[in-house]
């Protein structure tokens, strides 16, 4: 019978330290949304296909929802809600609502956090490779057209090198 | 009063700089929270003391339950249909003759119908617990034989999924005709055998309940992610047994509906009635396994089709045979037969024909029920028409648009009514198309198909057109005879002493962007700026009732009845400020935030209309209205047959031959929605649905078992299209106003859905022509096209 044993964990989140008795089986999005009460980070298919619990580990995406809390000991984490005040997130916060890239927004926190990792890594890239590394975030309203036009928004605002339309 | 005649169409803002009101390219107000993770979706919402439920599901697809038994001394906390004695079974019967009434009880009773029917319900402090404790319900099962499919399902002797009616049927339908002079007649005869897979809607927030009891008011309030919570609270009320009063439904922020959301679930029932019976707030929330395996389905049609038409290609006559998978029990409100029957009805689409006859069946299975996705039947007849379209193109030696374009009601026809007695309110069908294939360019595409690829890919265009009923109402409902007919549509409005206005509309919105939509209307009556429009959605006790948000029907009601309350407090607001300005009331103008006499300087600001209104009385006028700054008001069209949008989707795609494989290379939609009062977020649903319909096309399946096993139970098996599978849609815009509706807008928010699957099965088909190949079953995946192009080796050979 599960419930009993628990581990002690320390971990960061969103700058703040954090030391908890965890259930090893306990997911990262489970102990971020129920222990921590931090309901940005939403659950869409808790077998990570859909992207939609996508968080920072360590500053790169990740899985929230495959990821146990146990295993982040000692990990920095950020969620959504660590990006409130992030000026690129800033930016992709205003581009998603100009270019209408949310509806019901339930995959919206993983996106931003996707978003920002694109922006962040790859100042040049294309509205095909932004595809290319949106494609393990699912999005059942938009069909994807104003979230690939507002990370491109976004690159094109903060590139040093304007790219020329044909 | 609760009603008004509605007001006469007038021109929208669109042409406006700067403008807020209808037709302004708005970014939506509600974007905020959910860009800062402040949804609040059922699951994020926290109640001291809160119980979890799991389910103790069916492994089999049917089953005689002979035990069931809980672990020694968990009794308390694991709950079966003999403890919801007094519960009664959801029942959902259409009025049409010979339906047959199937009864679904919220724990299984007796028998199991389908893989993942709920049969005991298990209760913790966490999810995990409650999952823990279900795996030691131990069930006792007959297995009986499954009815897998639904074309076996109507053999004669085939196992009964219930056992007290004659056959596997829950309802026939015919519309009939006599085909004979066109048979012997008919030049070309195409004929097609089509079917489409079970989908899942997979909206990424699956569905949940959270029911929190309240003493002070004998109250339970449920939080259940829904498209339509008053329906929801009818039928709780009508199942538990209790009066509607005592039952507060709200749908809060929901993760997206498409449908999946517009059913009562045998779960709420359950979490309702477990949460008085502990007096104590219990939840279940939905997991992808249990969306995927046992909560309800859509979509699974077989299709006999042949069309008739004269040598130069005029379509003469439709003869079809449909049978729809309605799997094992009847969903509340739409019922199982809905679908099918619609496919009787909406079979002709967009076209003039001389004869037509459809016979169609909803066949019971040992599958989970089925619930209407966006489009309802119309992806699928779309599909079946418009393949019946293309062959007779090909027969006729003419190219696709060339037989559509004879056959298109035409813009000087309209309204027209149409064989199957739909009112196509208004529109330009042929110079959509026309519009579509110039967008495409389809001579551009013949020229690199006679040239071929370098890739050895073969290329082929293809097209569907289609119109779409939407916000029909109370007649076309009432003749289905299904438990909830629509009629007048609501919505309160009032100012705040500070001069905010409050809207509340029963709708819900669950992505569509109401919150801002209904604030522009409110914009274009009473000039108060957007932002400064409160709208409440989705709460029982909030809110006027409302069948809820289905039909793409919540932009012409709801709308309308928030311009028609508008329109009631702008004569109240005249009235007051004639007073304080001294000049006739039709000589007040609504502008800007402001009230001004027309053609002066002389001004207020609307807020002080309603200041003085609430805090200063003695300033009003002597014959004052009393009913103030606040007013509920319902419309509904002079005619409820509906507003008709209808669109042209045109692409091009490559198919490799030897991988089956099909990508999508250029894809157009020319789409006509009447007035568009939010242009961006039109564009927005237009775009969300084609990626759903592409999904339907290449991509979405529920495989099942002989046994009726669901066979994908992650989102690893069942294939939801991804950024990189969705090609940029460029989408054009035709604006032909509704006679029908306030501001001339039209339901659009399931039509992006439909084409896409006949658009590209056509286009596959163009590629593969020269081959001999037909693909006609949809999703065309690698598999399918491999086998068509090794049946016409076959055949060839």
């Amino acid at each position: 019978m599960a419930g009993k044993t628990t581990l002690t964990i320390g971990i960061e989140v969103n700058g703040e330290q954090v030391t908890h008795a965890v259930e090893p089986r306990t997911s990262l999005a489970d102990f971020l949304r129920d222990t921590l009460g931090l309901t940005g980070t939403n659950l869409g298919c808790e077998h990570g296909v859909c992207g939609a619990c996508t968080v920072e580990i360590d500053g790169a995406p990740a899985r929230s929802c495959i990821t146990l809390a146990v295993a982040c000991d000692g990990a920095s984490v950020r969620t959504t809600e660590g990006l409130a005040d992030d000026p690129v997130a800033e930016e992709l916060r205003a581009a998603f609502k100009a270019h209408h890239a949310l509806q019901c927004g339930y995959c919206t926190s993983g996106m931003l956090v996707t978003a920002r990792d694109i922006v962040m890594r790859l100042p040049e890239a294309d509205e095909a490779r932004v595809r290319v590394e949106l494609a393990g975030n699912l999005c059942r309203c938009t069909g994807y057209m104003g979230v690939v036009n507002a990370i491109v928004a976004v690159l094109a605002a903060r590139s040093p090198h304007p790219r020329q339309d044909p | 009063m609760t009603d008004v005649r509605p007001p006469a169409p007038r021109a929208g803002s669109r042409d406006v700089p700067g403008g807020r009101g209808v037709g302004a390219r708005l970014p939506r107000k509600e974007d905020n929270r959910f860009l800062r993770g402040k949804g609040q979706y059922v699951a994020n919402i926290r109640v001291p003391g809160m119980m979890e439920v799991a389910f103790v599901r069916s492994p089999v697809a049917h089953a005689r339950v002979r035990g069931i038994v809980k672990p020694a001394g968990m009794e308390g906390r694991v709950f079966t249909m003999a403890d919801l004695a007094g519960v009664r079974p959801i029942v959902s019967d259409s009025g049409l003759p010979g339906f047959r009434s199937s009864a679904q009880y919220p724990l299984a009773r007796n028998k199991v119908r389908h893989v993942g029917e709920a049969v005991a319900m298990c209760v913790a402090r966490t999810r995990a617990e409650a999952e823990d404790l279900a795996e030691q319900v131990e069930l006792d099962l007959e297995p009986l034989p499954v009815v897998a499919d639904m074309l076996q399902a109507l053999e004669p002797g085939a196992a009964r999924v219930h056992d007290h009616w004659d056959c596997n049927v829950f309802l026939d339908t015919l519309v009939d005709d006599d085909l004979a002079a066109v048979r012997a007649n008919a030049v070309i005869t195409v004929k097609r055998t089509l079917r489409t897979a079970r989908q899942c809607m997979a909206p990424l927030e699956g569905r949940a309940v959270l029911a929190c009891p309240d003493a002070r008011l004998d109250q339970l309030t449920v939080y259940t992610a829904s498209q339509l919570p008053h329906v929801i609270r009818t039928g709780l009320s009508e199942c538990l047994g209790i009066d509607q009063g005592r039952l507060r439904v709200i749908a809060p922020d929901v993760g997206g509906g498409f449908g999946y959301k517009a059913i009562l679930l045998p779960e709420e029932l359950c979490v309702a009635w477990l949460a008085m019976r502990l007096d104590a707030p219990v939840r279940w929330i939905e997991d992808r396994f249990e969306h995927l395996s046992t909560n309800a389905n859509c979509r699974e049609h077989a299709y006999e089709i042949t069309g008739y038409a004269d040598a130069a290609g005029h379509l003469l006559a439709i003869d079809c045979d449909a049978v729809v998978d309605s799997g094992a029990y009847s969903m509340y409100p739409f019922t199982a037969c809905l679908e099918a029957a619609q496919i009787g009805s909406i079979l002709p689409g967009p076209y003039k024909m001389q004869r037509y006859r459809c016979h169609t069946r909803s066949a019971a299975t040992n599958k989970s029920p089925i619930v209407p996705y966006r489009g309802v039947a119309r992806p699928g007849v779309c599909l079946a028409i418009e393949l019946v379209m293309d062959g007779i193109a090909r027969e006729a030696g003419l190219e696709p648009h060339e037989v559509r374009l004879r056959k298109l009601v035409r813009p000087d026809e309209m309204p027209y009514v149409n064989i199957t007695d739909k009112h196509f309110d208004s529109g330009d069908y042929p110079e959509c198309l026309r519009r579509a294939v110039d967008a495409l360019d389809i001579p551009k595409w013949r020229t690199r198909q006679a040239a071929g690829e370098p890739d050895g890919r073969r290329v082929g265009v293809g097209l569907a057109i289609y119109c779409e009923q939407a916000a029909h109402g109370t007649s076309v409902y009432a003749a289905w005879g299904i438990p909830m007919v629509p009629g007048h549509e609501q919505c309160l409005a009032r100012f705040a002493p500070d001069g905010t206005l409050e809207l509340r509309v029963g709708a819900h919105s669950h992505g569509q962007g109401l919150e801002t939509t209904l604030a522009q209307v409110a914009n274009e009556v009473l000039g108060i700026d957007p932002a400064r429009v409160r709208v409440v959605l989705g709460d029982t006790a909030m809110t006027p009732y409302s069948t809820g948000t289905w039909g793409s029907r919540s932009m012409v009601m709801s709308g309308g009845a928030a311009a028609s309350a508008c329109e009631v407090i702008a004569g109240r607001v005249r009235a007051i400020a004639s007073h304080l300005l001294e000049a006739a009331p039709a000589d007040i103008e609504l502008e800007d935030d402001v009230v001004r006499i027309v053609g002066t300087d002389r001004e207020m600001p609307l807020a002080e209309i309603a200041r003085v209104w609430y805090r200063e009385p003695q300033r009003l006028p002597p014959d004052v209205d009393p009913a103030g700054l606040e007013t509920t008001m319902g419309y509904k069209p002079a005619a409820d047959t509906g507003t008709f949008s209808y669109a042209c989707h045109a692409c091009a795609v490559a198919v490799d031959t030897e991988l089956g494989s099909v990508e999508i290379l250029d894809y157009v939609v020319v789409e006509d929605g009447g007035t568009l009062v939010n242009p961006l977020i039109v564009d927005g649903q237009i775009c969300g649905g084609a990626a759903q319909g592409i999904g339907t096309a290449l991509y979405e399946e529920m495989p099942f078992s002989d046994e009726a096993q669901p066979l994908a139970s992650t989102l690893a098996d069942y294939s939801l299209p991804g950024a990189t599978e969705i090609p940029a849609i460029r989408i054009a815009h035709m604006e032909t106003p509704s006679p029908l509706s306030t501001f001339g807008q039209k339901g659009i928010g399931e039509g992006g859905a439909v084409a896409p699957p006949a658009a590209i099965l056509n286009a596959v088909n163009d590629a593969l022509a020269p081959l001999g190949a037909l693909v006609a079953e949809c999703p065309v995946t690698p598999d399918r096209v491999l086998d068509a192009l090794r049946r016409a080796g076959e055949s060839r050979a």
